[in-house]
């Protein structure tokens, strides 16, 4: 990729976010995407390789309320969404908010909980809004949540239903930190935790206004040609049960207009779109029993779709 | 099985199965010309029925029953009396079939009943829909049926009176279409393609375009006249001889001394009239005549004067006017196997002998010789003595008109007679045909040459006689152009004499059928009654006589030599041999397009394209090949040539607009250059590609400015000018 000047303020935020993470600065920069995009991310990984303390120092550039859930199998989804509690002294029931009511949620573990759990912290993703006793609460703008899963395969858990996956704008794997930096990771261990020293860039309106500025970005009609014929060549795909629905290809293109906005652009390239479709579509496309016997993923799929789908070089002609 | 499904349904089948039909159609249209075969329309509705019912893909039980149905109710129609639906006849057909099979397994083909023959054409062509259902749907080729179809049709032409002009045209259109859209099938089967709606018209268009151009270009353009002889009178006559053995003909050809009333048809008649040996092939003559009555020939003088003729006498006529002829002595024997009064001689006779010293007389007026005393036992065998000459075409090409003073008033008046009621047309079409020559040669090649063209035909059978108003040679000339030698010979007397060349009618035999050597290694040859022939003599005033020989498919025995041609006309009469028939040259061919010529202005532009492409045709041609052979070096080296042009092109084109072509042109050129583009890379990919295989940066500001253009739909104002530098660096690279 030819290095292109970022955009300043979100250069900010990522050296914010730097300093307490070592490396993973394309996780970062999907997170962000996936932010400034208001979508929600999902994060596969096993524990420990610095999820917490990506989402935390995210949610501390941008000065926003963090919250965090632990997904047990007994939580209930008035845990999630808080409950109506009934007050002797003023005779009154009383709203008390959940996690939900936050900013910036971390969701850690999230297939380990029951269905129903799970569904009402999707709802919440989805409608952004939750009903409790009849009432419902708006929540608050921006709200990201960030899902952290276990690898499927892993005993004890509820995998997420497909629909639900659907919600999610991008879905990315954290991976081990490289030999130096987690050498590095080490060093500063050792001194006080760096993440409470972090302070915020900048507040809760600009952030807003960050993502105002994204839907601004062009999308030219060819890359939106090419977005859909990305998406039409996973349906098409033969080892493919079903491919990225059209919401996978809104998906794709805020998050290309993000990821442009991310660079200084006020256009998507169709670079953009190559870079972020394996993360947008993989998790949206459902495989073929044959295709995973044989070791096929989604991802695999997607890249290769990309490696066939011609590029527009060349105005459409109408 | 699919794919036969979809084949069933499209539009572009039923076009193979229209052309399939309309090609195997052109295998019926002769059979009622040249075959007692009435009712083709009958089995062209069986034609069609079948590849309907096949198009459709009927059930083969369905396809079968309606094809039987169909059979038997025509072969009812056509062969019994009574309705259909009275089964009786089926008894009758039943029986009728057993006794057909009884005599095609005895082998006695021609005793087969007509019903029989239809149900046994009716099985071919049930053979043939399948065949061609087989070739079209499932092989997909079909060149075999195709060359099969010309080769049949071009025999016909060749062979029968089955005129098949059209038919050629017609044959090669269909097989090009069938051809063509066969292709596309294959090639879809091969890619394995998805059908699409634009896929037909793609390929149709070029398709029906290379089509037309080719049928066009293959109509106009002017064709060469065969190079062989019309082998039919060869064939014809050469299947008489050896049909030597069997039953004698009726005498209807053969040499006769009236020749008042010419035309119609004869039979031919093997009766053996001479046997020669001889060292040369070469036209026996017997006598000439020079009155023309519009009818047919005369001598001028009637019992005219005899003159006695010994052995020892030189013979008084062959007195060649050209002193430095080359001559070649030459012996001939002649035994004739008929009594005829009179002798046959070759072209320059000097003296005959025979054993019992036979005493001779000529007719001066017909150059004829008679035996004295033909009441004795006849003439035995005897021995001509004669020089061949070898004509000077140079000699020949010096006389331009009848200034010499060899040509007497008296002479010319005798041979360049004719009657008073011969038509001005004919006069006109020897006036058109030799326009464009000046020297007598020239025009009496010119006259000789225009029978070759493929208008005239030669026949024995239908052969008119004038009626009592009509011209003899005005007739063949303008309405039949089907004659034997007679009409042939005749007519190029009188076209010569009507230009004021004299010229006289020679009857004879040709050379007769080879059969072999002598003991003395003389080449013996068999001359019967079908050899009587008639050919033309023309005057030369430095020459003498010289033979010339208009009948299509014989050939000219005398020799001309060219030795002091020097001019290129006559290296074009040189390449012709001097054996007749010789291609015609396109200028005579041209010259002589009908008498009423049309003022129709297309027609005379048409002519006069023609005739400018025949002339210059050799300069067209090698202009042409030459355009070809520079377009493939230029397309060839263009990646060194296109970026210098490219360069110079966009020098000049300054606006923002330009750059996309600019950039593009660029791409078009790395691409040529070997560096490649996948289709799913990106721009940005490649130019970083590109930056790094010439260590360069410009191809990276070159696109992201085009990206702006493509993906943002804007272009930053001057900024082909900022980057028109880094462009021309870039695709100045491409060169070295």
């Amino acid at each position: 990729m030819v290095q292109e000047k970022m955009n300043p303020t979100i250069e900010k935020i990522l050296q914010n976010i730097e300093r307490v993470m070592i490396g993973k600065r394309n996780v970062a920069e999907l997170s962000l995407v996936a932010l400034l995009a208001e979508g929600h991310v999902l994060l596969e990984d096993v524990p420990g390789v610095g999820k917490t303390m990506m989402v935390r120092a995210l949610a501390k550039s941008v000065n926003a309320n963090f919250r965090r859930i632990q997904f047990t199998p007994d939580l209930l989804p008035s845990d999630v969404t808080g409950v109506s509690i009934y007050n002797p002294r003023e005779m009154e029931f009383q709203f008390r908010p959940g996690p939900i009511m936050g900013n910036i949620i971390l969701a850690d573990e999230i297939n380990r909980t029951s269905p129903k759990t799970q569904s009402a912290l999707l709802e919440g993703m989805e409608e952004s809004s939750v009903t409790i006793d009849g009432v419902t609460h708006k929540l608050e703008k921006p709200f990201f949540v960030m899902a952290t899963q276990n690898p499927i395969e892993y005993e004890g858990t509820y995998p997420l239903p497909e629909a639900q996956l659907d919600r999610f704008l991008l879905k990315m794997k954290m991976g081990y930190p490289e030999i130096e930096e987690e050498m590095e990771v080490l060093n500063r261990a050792q001194v006080l935790a760096p993440i409470e020293e972090l302070e915020a860039v900048i507040d809760l309106a600009e952030l807003r206004e960050l993502q105002q500025a994204i839907k601004r970005v062009t999308v030219d009609d060819t890359i939106k040609r090419y977005i859909v014929d990305i998406a039409n060549w996973t349906r098409t795909s033969t080892s493919v049960y079903l491919g990225a629905s059209p919401r996978g290809s809104i998906a794709l293109m805020k998050a290309a207009q993000a990821y442009a906005y991310m660079y200084g652009r006020d256009y998507v390239l169709p670079d953009d779109v190559k870079y972020l479709a394996p993360n947008v579509f993989a998790h949206r496309i459902i495989l073929k029993s044959e295709a995973k016997f044989e070791g096929i993923t989604a991802e695999d799929v997607v890249l290769r779709v990309l490696d066939r789908v011609p590029v527009p070089v060349q105005r459409l002609v109408k | 099985m699919t794919r036969k499904e979809k084949m069933k349904s499209d539009a572009l089948t039923l076009w193979l199965y229209l052309c399939g039909f309309l090609l195997l159609w052109e295998w019926l249209r002769p059979l009622k010309q040249l075959t007692d075969t009435n009712n083709v329309g009958v089995f062209i509705g069986f034609l069609v029925l079948s590849l309907v019912l096949s198009y459709f893909q009927v059930h083969i039980l369905a396809r079968s029953g309606i094809r039987l149905l169909y059979v038997i109710y025509t072969i009812n129609f056509l062969y019994y009396v009574g309705p259909f639906f009275q089964f009786k006849w089926m008894g009758i057909l039943t029986s009728d079939l057993v006794e057909n099979m009884k005599l095609v397994f005895g082998g006695e083909w021609t005793a087969l009943s007509d019903s029989f023959r239809s149900l046994l054409f009716y099985l071919l062509l049930v053979l043939m829909t399948y065949l061609l259902r087989y070739w079209l749907v499932h092989r997909k080729q079909i060149f075999i049926f195709f060359f099969m179809t010309l080769v049949y049709i071009t025999v016909l032409d060749t062979f029968t009176p089955y005129d098949a002009t059209y038919a050629i045209v017609r044959i090669i259109i269909l097989g090009f279409a069938l051809m063509g859209i066969l292709t596309f099938y294959r090639i879809m089967d091969r890619e394995k393609w998805q059908r699409q709606p634009g896929f037909v018209r793609k390929w149709l268009t070029p398709l029906v375009v290379m089509v037309c151009a080719s049928v066009l270009i293959g109509y106009a353009a002017p064709k060469a006249s065969p190079i062989w002889p019309d082998p039919v009178p060869y064939i014809t006559s050469y299947s008489e001889k050896v049909d030597n053995n069997g039953p004698g003909g009726r005498s209807t050809v053969g040499y006769g001394t009236d020749d008042t009333k010419l035309g119609g048809p004869f039979n031919p008649d093997d009766t053996v009239v001479y046997e020669t040996e001889v060292d040369a092939r070469q036209y026996w003559k017997v006598e000439t005549k020079d009155e023309y009555t519009g009818k047919g020939w005369v001598a001028s003088v009637e019992n005219g004067l005899r003159t006695p003729f010994t052995q020892e006498d030189t013979y008084p006529f062959t007195n060649y006017l050209d002193p430095e002829m080359e001559v070649t002595k030459r012996t001939g024997i002649i035994k004739p196997q008929v009594d005829y009064p009179h002798l046959i001689y070759p072209l320059g006779l000097t003296s005959v002998k025979d054993n019992s010293a036979s005493t001779f007389e000529i007719e001066e007026n017909l150059e004829k010789i008679y035996l004295v005393d033909n009441a004795a036992s006849g003439m035995g065998e005897y021995v001509v003595e004669y020089d061949t000459p070898k004509f000077s075409v140079q000699a020949m090409k010096n006389t331009v008109d009848t200034s010499n003073p060899v040509l007497t008033e008296e002479f010319l008046a005798q041979y360049t007679q004719l009657p008073e009621s011969l038509p001005q047309r004919v006069k006109d079409l020897a006036v058109e045909i030799t326009k464009d020559q000046t020297n007598w040669y020239d025009k009496a090649k010119a006259v000789e040459n225009y029978f070759d063209r493929t208008d005239f035909q030669y026949d024995q059978k239908n052969v008119a006689t004038p009626g009592r108003t009509e011209d003899y040679v005005d007739q063949f000339l303008f309405d039949t152009q089907r004659g034997y030698c007679d009409n042939f010979s005749t007519s190029m007397v009188v076209l010569m004499r009507s230009l004021g060349i004299p010229a006289r009618w020679v009857k004879g035999y040709t050379e007769g059928a080879f059969r072999g050597l002598s003991e003395n290694d003389q080449r013996t040859y068999v001359i019967t009654n079908n050899n009587a022939h008639s050919w033309v003599e023309v005057f030369f005033p430095e020459v003498g006589w010289v033979p010339f020989e208009p009948t299509k498919g014989y050939s000219n025995n005398a020799q001309f030599t060219y030795d002091d041609v020097s001019t290129e006309t006559d290296k074009k009469d040189e390449l012709e041999a001097p054996v007749a028939p010789k291609p015609e040259k396109p200028e005579a061919k041209e010259a002589t397009t009908q008498p009423k010529k049309s003022e129709f202005t297309w027609k005379k532009l048409w002519e006069g394209t023609k005739d400018f492409f025949n002339k210059h045709w050799g300069w067209i041609l090698g202009a042409f090949l030459s355009l070809v052979a520079i377009a493939y070096l230029l397309y060839e080296t263009r990646i060194k040539w296109l970026p210098h042009y490219l360069v110079f092109r966009f020098r000049w084109r300054k606006k923002d607009e330009d750059f996309p072509d600019a950039y593009f042109a660029l791409l078009n050129q790395l691409n040529r250059y070997g560096l490649k583009r996948k289709e799913a890379q990106t721009l940005r990919d490649y130019s970083e590609y590109i930056d790094e295989y010439f260590s360069s940066k410009e191809m990276g500001a070159l696109t992201a400015n085009y990206e702006r253009f493509l993906y943002k739909g804007k272009l930053e104002e001057g900024s082909w000018e900022q980057t028109r530098e880094l462009w021309e660096n870039l695709i100045k690279k491409t060169t070295s």
